[in-house]
């Protein structure tokens, strides 16, 4: 059986043969930064946009000159494709920092984040989320991980302050909510954040229905079902698929509602969605962390994106140039490439003028989460996303009560 | 009337005691020369290469489990997600609640596992599931499991858990500074002592007679094998080390959620290496493990830094997804009995 042992031999050696050794952070050449997101599988599109979001960034901050503390010392983007897995997302993240990765940006999911912010931790490198709600994330007292983005939780509380707000601007009661939401950590933290803080805003029942994260090819039932207790306004939670659904089969059954209103939906404020949604999406509502329609720098980005990279640049991806750059910030303020010092860095800065419409700078508390982060409302109207709520970042007036419930 | 005979089943047909000694000789030999081959892996490694070595040796402990079940014992499972999902939760859950060290976790998963897959098993095989019913059965229960703690406040429901890192380096806690090669050897030695009781298991009464039963159920039954009990057996075993792959990847990944554990995915993760190394030989699901697990990660090196007459694929995202699967259809297609069990059968022509 010698021929057997020396296939076993074999297959293993060429099994081991992945990759070489550590190379460490030097001081010459140009400093990287990991991007780990799904760039295949389900998530594939929106993976794709946010690694194109970060290399944008990075090629912005070297035409600009590079870090200025580190006499212009260039950035350079390496990029993990996490599959959408949460074990491939941690050696994909373990690939880069072997890589000479001084810091990373990832993942849109949670759970892969779960595991990424783990590797991070035990490697000593600052990770900076773009896009991950779950609040667990930054509740394990993790010292290298910061988010920029409101989490889940706070997205609940103030998805419903909003609405209470919304009622109080228009004068339209809103008592009774139906809430649809995916099934899983993200729609049933989200949720649970609104549920008590409707209470405390004085909206006497929420109704709760949620729907599978896969397979979910038809939203009638589900929407059937959240008309019933006859609901002023429909909520919903998930991602851009279901959202659609959703916004369509509400339109089918007709139902006479006030409004339909998205917290930290995927779909209703993506630009792609009015034009998918059609009729379906007009006056649609969406309280969601958002990039800033009115800053003159943004609409810069987004505009020499599409140019490059043929696609609209949404909210996720416009995190990830964020991201990229709270790196460099910190990179520049510390004025070290060295992973610890860098931490040390990120954790104290304070960028003005964010991307995103946020009510401040982006600012990190102890636990690593930004400090301003807030949540706005848009509102579908004319085919296009405009931004309705709070008055400093509208574009538009909002319309509610809207559709048939008037 | 009629009177229970015990009639003593013939022992299994290994007439020539030589004939018998090599073969298990060159298995442990096999063994103990991979065994020292992969144990050096991490002083020669990166690290992502580890991590990627150790994500392979829990496919390839998975694959042993499923294959004692399914390729020995021929009750084709769909849901080693359950099993495997039961193993990451206990061991997650008595850690990070009741500070219970993962050792002992595994006995105890190990058990759990054993019980709840037992219990499975039974049922199925009692009301005469057979072939994809039973499997279809399998992959029922590890849904179901799956909705259960999506839905269990016990279990943080769809939050999942987080193993908290410690400040120093723990046998105990089975917790290691970053990089150690002590999250290689573990799985090794897990992997080794499962195939070493695989060798034994396939020689062993048990073993014959499941895999008689797996052949022709009514000829085993009517030479008065009790089909059942060696059915379950089997099921009991295979359970049991899948459960301990699991407590394993909650420790090595510091975090498991629901569908890390009890996903559908799990359940393929089980089946692949055993299929593409073969069902029902003793190597099979090692070998499978071995190619499969770092397939992708050879596919997407060779990407970022491709020999000259690939430069045009530089950089292709995606194409490691494709490649896997032309790899697997070409296995399917061309190894019909899988790697190990295609080369075993020409070898031995």
């Amino acid at each position: 059986m010698k021929k057997l042992v020396g296939v076993l031999t074999a297959v293993a050696v060429v099994g081991a043969a992945a990759c070489g050794s550590s190379t460490g952070s030097d001081d010459s050449g140009p400093i990287k930064i990991g991007s780990v997101h799904p760039t295949t599988g389900a998530l594939a599109g929106v993976g794709g946009l946010m690694n194109d979001g970060a290399a944008l960034a990075v090629a912005d901050i070297n035409a600009a000159g590079g870090i200025s503390s580190l006499d212009g010392r260039q950035l350079e983007l390496v990029s993990g494709d996490s599959q959408g897995k949460a074990e491939v997302g941690q050696s994909e993240a373990q690939r880069l920092i072997d890589d000479g990765a001084v810091s990373l940006i990832g993942t849109y999911q949670s759970d892969v984040t779960q595991n990424v912010a783990s590797v991070a931790e035990r490697s000593r490198i600052p990770l900076v989320i773009d896009v991950a709600v779950d609040d667990k994330i930054l509740d394990q007292g993790y010292q290298y991980s910061f988010r920029m983005q409101p989490n889940a939780s706070s997205m609940g509380t103030d998805g419903a302050k909003a609405l209470a707000a919304i009622e109080e601007q228009t004068g339209q009661a809103i008592d009774r909510v139906s809430y649809l939401h995916i099934e899983g950590s993200f729609g049933d933290s989200v949720f649970n954040a609104f549920e008590a803080e409707a209470a405390n805003q004085g909206i006497s029942s929420v109704q709760e229905i949620t729907y599978p994260a896969t397979n979910f090819s038809d939203a009638t039932t589900q929407v059937r079902e959240a008309a019933v207790s006859n609901p002023d306004v429909i909520v919903a939670t998930g991602y851009y698929p279901d959202g659609l659904l959703i916004a369509r089969a509400v339109e089918q059954l007709n139902l006479n509602v006030k409004g339909v209103y998205g917290i930290a939906n995927g779909a209703f404020d993506d630009s792609s969605f009015p034009g998918d949604a059609g009729a379906a999406g007009d006056g649609v509502l969406s309280a969601n962390y958002h990039f800033d329609a009115t800053s003159d720098r943004v609409t810069d980005i987004r505009t020499r994106f599409e140019a490059q990279y043929g696609r609209p640049m949404e909210t996720a991806a416009m995190l990830s140039y964020q991201a990229v750059e709270v790196i460099a910030a910190g990179l520049n303020d510390g004025a070290s490439s060295d992973p610890e010092d860098l931490r040390e860095a990120i954790s104290g800065v304070s960028i003005d003028d964010p991307l995103l419409a946020f009510s401040g700078p982006i600012e990190f508390d102890e636990t690593g989460q930004n400090k301003n982060a807030t949540v706005i409302v848009m509102q579908v109207r004319d085919g296009a996303i405009a931004q309705v709520f709070p008055e400093e970042f509208a574009t538009d007036a909002i319309e509610f009560p809207v559709g048939s419930g008037q | 009337m009629t009177t229970t005979t015990t009639t003593s089943a013939p022992t299994p047909v290994q007439h020539d005691p030589r004939l018998k000694d090599t073969w298990l000789r060159r298995q442990l030999i096999t063994l103990a020369i991979g065994f020292v081959v992969v144990a050096a892996l991490p002083l020669m490694l990166g690290e992502q290469a580890q991590t990627v070595a150790v994500r392979t040796l829990i496919f390839a402990v998975m694959a042993v489990a499923w294959n004692i079940m399914s390729g020995f014992g021929g009750m084709f499972s769909f849901g080693h997600a359950a099993f495997f999902g039961i193993g990451a939760y206990t061991g997650a859950y008595l850690l990070v609640e009741r500070g219970v060290s993962p050792w002992v976790s595994m006995i105890l998963a190990a058990i759990i596992s054993a019980v709840v897959g037992t219990l499975i098993a039974y049922l199925c095989l009692r009301y005469r599931l057979a072939g994809s019913y039973f499997a279809l059965a399998t992959f029922a229960f590890a849904q179901m499991f799956l909705l259960l703690v999506q839905n269990l406040e016990v279990f943080n429901k769809t939050e999942g858990f987080n193993v908290p890192i410690l400040p120093r380096d723990s046998w105990w806690m089975l917790q290691f500074e970053k990089g150690s090669p002590n999250y290689v050897w573990i799985p090794l030695v897990i992997l080794a002592l499962a195939v070493l009781g695989t060798i034994f298991y396939t020689r062993s009464r048990a073993g014959q007679f499941v895999q008689a039963t797996r052949d022709d159920e009514t000829a085993a039954a009517s030479l008065g094998i009790d089909t059942m009990k060696y059915r379950l057996i089997a099921v009991a075993a295979s359970c049991a080390l899948t459960a301990v792959a699991g407590v394993y990847y909650t420790q090595y990944y510091f975090f498991v959620g629901p569908e890390q554990a009890f996903g559908s995915a799990v359940s393929v993760e089980a089946i692949v290496p055993a299929v593409i190394g073969g069902i029902g030989t003793i190597w099979g699901p090692v070998i499978g493990a071995a190619v499969i697990g770092p397939l992708s990660e050879l596919i997407n090196e060779l990407l970022r830094n491709p020999p000259a007459f690939l430069e045009f694929l530089q950089g292709t995202i995606g194409l490691d997804v494709a490649a896997y699967s032309v790899i697997l259809i070409a296995i399917v297609i061309f190894l019909p009995k899988g790697i190990f069990g295609t080369i075993r059968e020409r070898w031995n022509r």
